[in-house]
């Protein structure tokens, strides 16, 4: 099964449950229902679906009307760099609502694709999911495999209060990723660790699992056993049980595919350069140069071989 | 309905305690005792008092950063001075201040200090309304300088397309901080901006509060029956004008209309007229009433609120 089918069947299950929910977003009841994303949604006759107009700004602020209302509001966005025109909402709205007295009895969720499967030429190609999140501390998670996606759709899609849940283009006609049942997963369901080892820890940020989990399965057929660890939500999180890992093994890799100036993995960094005394340190995230705007494949490049290499060293 | 002799002399001494407390505000801006910004809505008495009356049920009211005259015409000026001085006693309980106050008791769900915002969540709110209960509508509040946001024409693209129990209220006092309308852009025809979105468009100008209580009341349940949104463009003038500094090109000063801040040459008196002219709505009152009978009103009205306040 791909990744999209499994994520739209996750969506479509949760929404059908609910009474009051809303659903909407440009074309995700027409055409490729994006992508396959929004295929098929049902809802209950309490609920509605409709085909938005193109109006970032204004339909994040509908959103957060409708969960003002007690209403479970859902949009989905076509791409991430879209909702660069809902920022004012995403921030002072949202800040409104947050400090209003009591707990929210509606929720909104932004459903938006990272478009970061490349060649889309100098715009449509930002994938910084920590920064959307970053600008109003909003609760923000990214979905990238079959275990986080049922976590984090069961129990955030349709919860009182807001969140982004994001998901990944590049991903969406991969084979979805199975990986071993999470060893932990704190309750906020923000950090992951799927295997524990004692020979390095790895940390994936934004969409780089698929990269963390090849390389820990190439480092264990090296026999280098290896933590795994995928960061779900860039708000600030606590790194304890990293950090204990980073001790434990004394070496350290960070994959970050964030097209970021502030990366999430540099809070992880300094807290690290302050706790742990590491004997590696491997940090592979994006590189720009001279032609990142141009289309390109657009994706955090790897070299195993080298890797082990640095690591067994 | 039909406002018998009683209710229209309780409404302008409603409409004289907006002025009053208004102008209370006022003495504590000039005394610099607030840390908050404050836009007071002097000359927006009797348009707050019209849509604070025709509210029913679970309408929703969904203001700007100048929502004062509003949220007194929903609430005593305890409670809100008490808001701008940030205590736990206020509207809010200090958590909100002057531009972002709410009362959601009272059915003032939302505020906002960035210009326009407003329209979008009330959109949401309409839909909610339309769904889930189909008798109330939601009135939200903008001016001249807020419809030149690109949010306001999607807003109004949205509510029509979804069909919403949504009253777009423009309040257009002509000026954007110290920027008149002419200064800074092109007419915006609303009527014909709304109309080519079959968005119906009515104009609402003169301060008579009982002629704006009549005329929006009938827009509620037009709103409520036919599920559309409709456009409401008042005339108003945000009193409390002052001039800028005398040069060559502006000899006497430049008239820059009140924005915010103290407006330094208003002050609280028995009779607080600012203005001989339809622009102020204790004017039309005492057209109507004749000024004794209203000085005595308000000489009470102020003797009450320094008393509350005290």
């Amino acid at each position: 099964m791909k990744y999209v089918e499994f994520i739209n069947e996750l969506i479509a299950r949760e929404a059908e449950k609910h009474d009051q929910i809303v659903l909407f977003g440009q074309n995700i009841n027409a055409g490729s229902f994006v992508g396959g994303f929004t295929k098929e949604l049902r809802v209950k006759p309490t609920g509605r679906i409709f085909n938005s107009t193109n109006s970032e700004n204004s339909l994040c602020g509908f959103g957060f009307g409708l969960m003002m209302q007690g209403a479970r509001a859902i949009f989905f966005m076509k791409q991430l760099d879209f909702l660069l025109l809902g920022i004012d909402q995403l921030v002072n709205t949202y800040n409104i609502i947050r400090n209003m007295p009591g707990k929210p009895t509606g929720s909104f969720t932004i459903m938006p694709i990272v478009v970061d499967n490349g060649y889309q030429g100098p715009q449509s190609s930002l994938n910084n999911f920590a920064d959307f999140c970053s600008l109003g501390r909003i609760p923000g998670f990214t979905i990238t495999n079959k275990l986080d996606a049922e976590l984090i759709i069961r129990s955030n899609m349709v919860s009182p209060g807001f969140r982004i849940i994001a998901v990944s283009q590049r991903l969406f006609k991969e084979e979805l990723i199975i990986p071993n049942k999470p060893v932990y997963c704190d309750n906020n369901l923000t950090l992951f660790q799927y295997a524990a080892g004692k020979n390095a820890t790895i940390i994936c940020f934004n969409f780089s699992f698929p990269q963390g989990l090849a390389i820990h399965n190439a480092l264990k057929k090296a026999g280098i056993n290896t933590s795994l660890f995928n960061v779900n939500s860039p708000t600030p999180i606590n790194w304890s049980k990293v950090i204990a890992d980073a001790k434990k093994t004394e070496k350290l890799l960070i994959l970050d595919d964030s097209k970021s100036q502030n990366l999430s993995c540099h809070s992880l960094l300094s807290d690290a350069e302050t706790k742990v005394r590491l004997k590696k340190k491997l940090v592979l995230v994006k590189k720009f140069d001279g032609e990142w705007l141009i289309p390109n494949a657009d994706q955090l490049e790897i070299n195993i071989r080298s890797i082990i290499r640095r690591l067994q060293l | 309905m039909i406002i018998n002799e009683k209710e229209k002399i309780q409404i302008a001494r409603e409409i004289i305690r907006l002025r009053l407390s208004q102008m209370i505000v006022n003495e504590k801006c000039k005394s610099g005792e607030f840390k908050i910004p404050v836009h007071l809505a002097l000359g927006h008495e009797a348009l707050a008092i019209a849509v604070s009356s025709i509210m029913q049920g679970k309408d929703k009211l969904l203001l700007s950063h100048r929502n004062i005259a509003y949220n007194l015409a929903r609430a005593p000026l305890l409670p809100i001075m008490n808001e701008y001085f940030l205590k736990p006693a206020g509207l809010a309980k200090g958590r909100f201040g002057s531009m972002n106050l709410i009362n959601p008791r009272r059915g003032v769900a939302y505020t906002s200090s960035i210009l326009g915002n407003q329209f979008a969540i009330a959109v949401g709110i309409s839909m909610a309304e339309k769904l889930f209960d189909g008798k109330s509508i939601t009135i939200v509040i903008g001016g001249d300088g807020a419809i030149e946001e690109g949010i306001f024409y999607e807003s109004l693209v949205m509510s029509r397309s979804l069909g919403v129990p949504l009253l777009f209220l423009i309040e257009n006092n002509g000026w954007s901080m110290a920027t008149k309308i002419e200064e800074r852009r092109k007419t915006i025809n609303l009527r014909a901006l709304s109309g080519s979105l079959g968005v119906k468009y009515t104009r609402l100008s003169g301060n008579d509060p009982y002629e704006y209580i009549n005329k929006l009341q009938k827009l509620r349940a037009s709103i409520i029956k036919e599920k559309n949104p409709y456009c409401v463009e008042v005339k108003i003038t945000t009193l409390g004008d002052w001039r800028g500094p005398k040069n060559i090109e502006y000899p006497d000063g430049k008239f820059i209309q009140y924005h915010a801040g103290s407006a330094p040459n208003i002050a609280p008196s028995d009779w607080p007229l600012i203005k001989n002219s339809e622009e102020d709505p204790l004017w039309v009152l005492a057209k109507r009433f004749g000024e004794k009978k209203l000085r005595a009103v308000a000489k009470r009205q102020l003797a009450k609120l320094r008393q509350k306040i005290s």
